[in-house]
């Protein structure tokens, strides 16, 4: 997949009616979606505050809103599908062993799906409105 | 080594961009997923530590990768998905990067003071 086929019937000549297809497609959808899913993510969290001043009771405030988690479920699952299939075509350009290219998806789909695990425990696993009241209950 | 044209320096940076965010993704959901341990754990001294200044430089680069993935990414769908996508995919380059410049102006504009001390 040095380079990748450059139109929608290239891709079917290319990949046929295999997996690889769907993947073509969905990198293209998924990329789009990205486009404002990431923006508006960087906007919300670089631009209209200073980066530099985000900490738990930020965090913990945007994560008791029901929009920020759905947005942010969307925003994780879209991200490591693309992240993680573009991080494959890479391997399988430059990884040349057989053997060596096998255990280096194992361990990088094995990260991968530790970390989408963790990412939705983060979202979905805890009331951060109590984890909130806690915090303002310190002051 | 081999100096190609627009297209192969596109692909060059599309790749070496879309590595480094996969890569910064998987590091920042698990920097993140610490504030599970609650607002006792270890959470805010870890971003104190990613606040200074040599990872805000790097947050920078990271939003630049974004940018420049994201509007190359869009050429590439007009150049799979329109009849003249691939004849002006040179140009579209040309238009890609000037994009990532015109949003990343204003953006450091907004970030770099913040980082000097000085908003």
């Amino acid at each position: 997949m040095a380079s990748a086929p450059k139109t929608y019937q290239a891709a079917r000549a290319t990949y046929g009616a295999s997996g690889e297809l769907v993947w073509w497609v969905f990198m293209r959808i998924s990329g789009l979606l990205l486009v404002f899913l990431v923006f508006g993510h960087l906007f919300f969290n670089n631009i209209q505050i200073d980066a530099g001043t985000i900490d738990f009771a930020y965090v913990a405030n945007r994560l008791s809103q029901p929009g920020v988690k759905i947005y942010d479920t969307f925003l994780l699952a879209f991200a490591m599908l693309h992240g993680i299939n573009g991080l494959r075509y890479s391997i399988e350009d430059h990884v040349r062993k057989p053997g060596r290219r096998f255990w280096t998806k194992v361990v990088v789909f094995s990260i991968a799906g530790i970390v989408f695990v963790l990412g939705t425990m983060t979202l979905w696993a805890f009331s951060y409105d109590e984890m909130g009241a806690a915090v303002r209950a310190l002051d | 080594m081999y100096r190609g044209r627009e297209g192969q320096w596109a692909f060059v940076l599309h790749r070496l961009s879309g590595v480094a965010l996969a890569l910064f993704l998987l590091l920042h959901v698990i920097d993140i997923s610490l504030v599970m341990f609650g607002p006792e754990g270890p959470f805010n001294a870890f971003l104190a530590f990613y606040h200074q200044w040599p990872f805000r430089v790097g947050l920078v680069l990271v939003m630049a990768a974004v940018v420049y993935h994201a509007f190359n990414g869009l050429r590439i769908i007009l150049m799979d998905f329109t009849e003249w996508g691939v004849k002006y995919q040179g140009a579209l380059w040309y238009g890609a990067l000037g994009a990532t410049t015109a949003v990343g102006i204003p953006v450091l504009w907004k970030i770099v003071p913040e980082i000097l001390g000085i908003a």
